[in-house]
């Protein structure tokens, strides 16, 4: 009885979570685009205006972030201005919130079916790295290592701690911002 | 409660054996099918493959309405949407494929655009597009190798572009695949070797990769085992019919495993090998599979270990200590690719196929990187790493 209760308020709790990181994401998303050289690499061989999603089938919660040129990331928010080039697509909130919750590794959560890719699965795979990337930065190095498939050994304490500063204050920076707006 | 989830999909018919090919108008006829078209190349038809399939038709009074037999080792959307002119100009109303994989996947696309209509199979390109079943389908494969019987996926070149478009969906599995030790009895000695190896590399990385799971490893080990005691008998006698249909069914087996637990870094590094420098698949299978091995060692030793059981069978398992039983899976492994190399020559590296400059690696590095089976790789790769790979495969 108190289960069932309980249910609908622990998937709105979930449905919360997913919103929320998918929003902290998009911003991060952003965020390194413009402080990490490697990030920007990656991101460089994307076309300019490529339009990335991630979303939660079938219309649920969404990031959507543009390529602008020159390794950089705009994040659009839920809504795409066009038609989106790849969405990595969960099929199921349950599976978004074992990925962003880190019980589920996003490569483990790949080779279980928990998610589709829709478009050019080179395009995903590279942003599959700038995600990795991104996780290494900002998380603490013992949850990003329930993230990732393997935490680089080349990204020392100094580095990772002041990338991601600068990545957490741009995206406090941008939540003022959306919320001033 | 463990927190591992799978997916496991194989609706295809086998029908294997001696005598396989005279069921293929009792199956087409179970699918309403009575005016089949054959999708094939020219060399399956100039060695003959292609009588005995007519002959079992015939036998039953099947008319096969058309043979199209101008498929191109690389496959392209003018030739799918020409096949599917004729397919419709002949009132046909099922496929059969005959030959490798790319007869197969040409007949896979020009399902899709007989069954769905139009002529730009394009725009059905990527995964999920499809929504109903297509026209009745058979295969009957020539080599023993791809696996493609048995796989929802078809790649075919668009010219115009210049890329490859991936067809992704269930309904291009096939109604039955077709396994008739004629089949395969002619293929040539270097041919044998690097399809046979191709299964061999199928099988491996299924065990081996991220989304290995129990039905699919039940395949791969089956397969591994039906290579290794059969590749070499074959080689040494191409007329043993019964070796032949060993290789054929692992061949399938091997397809079904890694059609449902994906494959990894060897054909990461294969797939860019054959776009750059346009080596065989088969042969890229053969040649990167050790080295991979080696590289992911750590992270697979157990799986790996578990291998040369069906590798080296029973007595060579238990006289190996636990702790050297996965570099002695490499090693088998290695010492087959020498046998091979013994007998037909097939390359063991890059510089042995003298159609790969030391300068080409980095650009091969980089292609592969990007390769969707990356993703499924046990062990992280960077950029770095697939350079010390291919270096260490390269002399």
């Amino acid at each position: 009885m108190l289960a069932k209760r309980i249910q609908p308020m622990a998937s709105q709790a979930k449905r919360l979570y997913v919103e929320l990181m998918f929003q902290v994401m998009g911003r991060a998303l952003q965020a390194v685009s413009e402080v990490d050289s490697e990030v920007q690499g990656e991101a460089r061989v994307l076309p300019e205006g490529f339009l990335f999603e991630m979303m939660v089938m079938p219309e649920g919660s969404r990031l959507i972030v543009e390529h602008i040129g020159n390794g950089r990331f705009h994040y659009h928010g839920d809504s795409a201005p066009r038609p989106v080039d790849v969405s990595i697509k969960f099929k199921h909130l349950t599976h978004a919130f074992l990925v962003l919750s880190f019980q589920e590794k996003t490569s483990v959560a790949f080779a279980n079916d928990r998610m589709l890719v829709d478009g050019d699965v080179s395009y995903a795979v590279r942003m599959t790295r700038v995600l990795n990337r991104l996780e290494a930065f900002i998380l603490p190095k013992i949850i990003a290592e329930r993230a990732v498939k393997e935490y680089p050994a080349n990204l020392h304490l100094p580095e990772k701690l002041i990338s991601a500063a600068q990545i957490y204050l741009k995206v406090a920076t941008h939540f003022v911002q959306t919320v001033r707006a | 409660m463990s927190n591992t989830y799978y997916e496991f999909f194989c609706p295809v018919k086998v029908i294997a054996g001696k005598a396989a090919l005279e069921h293929i108008p009792y199956e087409l006829s179970a699918l309403g099918a009575k005016r089949p078209m054959v999708v094939t190349d020219k060399g399956v038809r100039a060695a003959g493959l292609l009588d005995p399939v007519i002959a079992a038709c015939e036998e039953s009074g099947l008319e096969i309405v058309n043979i199209y037999d101008d498929v191109p080792p690389d496959s392209s959307t003018t030739v799918v949407r020409d096949i599917a002119a004729v397919y419709r100009k002949e009132k046909c109303d099922s496929i059969i494929a005959i030959g490798g994989g790319s007869a197969i996947d040409t007949g896979k696309a020009v399902n899709i655009l007989v069954s769905e209509g139009g002529d730009d199979i394009a725009k059905y390109s990527g995964a999920g597009v499809l929504k109903r079943p297509l026209k009745p389908f058979l295969v009957v494969p020539t080599t023993a190798g791809t696996g493609s019987e048995v796989t929802s996926i078809a790649v075919i070149t668009d010219e115009k572009k210049g890329v490859k478009l991936p067809f992704t969906s269930s309904y291009l599995l096939p109604n039955a695949a077709v396994i008739d030790p004629r089949m395969t009895l002619t293929l040539p000695p270097h041919i044998t070797a690097a399809t046979a190896m191709d299964a061999m590399t199928h099988a491996v990385e299924s065990f081996t990769c991220m989304a290995k799971n129990p039905l699919s490893d039940a395949y791969a080990t089956a397969a591994i085992k039906k290579v290794s005691r059969s590749l070499l008998q074959v080689m040494d006698n191409p007329k043993d019919s019964d070796g032949r249909l060993e290789l054929a069914q692992a061949s399938t087996m091997a397809g079904i495993a890694f059609s449902n637990s994906m494959v990894g870094l060897v054909h990461s590094l294969g797939h860019a090998t054959g776009a750059i420098c346009h080596l065989p698949h088969g042969l890229c299978m053969s040649l990167y599979l050790p080295y991979v091995l080696e590289y992911n060692l750590e992270t697979i030793r157990e799986p790996l270990s578990e291998l040369l059981l069906h590798l080296e069978g029973p007595e060579v398992y238990a006289a190996t200590p636990a702790s050297r039983r996965a570099e002695a899976s490499i090693s088998a492994l290695r010492k087959l690719r020498d046998a091979l190399y013994k007998r037909c020559k097939l390359p063991r590296t890059l510089k042995e196929t003298g159609k790969v400059t030391e300068d080409q690696l980095d650009q091969i590095a980089e292609m592969a990187l990007d390769d969707g089976s990356i993703m499924f790789n046990p062990k992280e790769v960077t950029l770095k790493d697939a350079r010390a790979v291919l270096q260490r495969a390269w002399a």
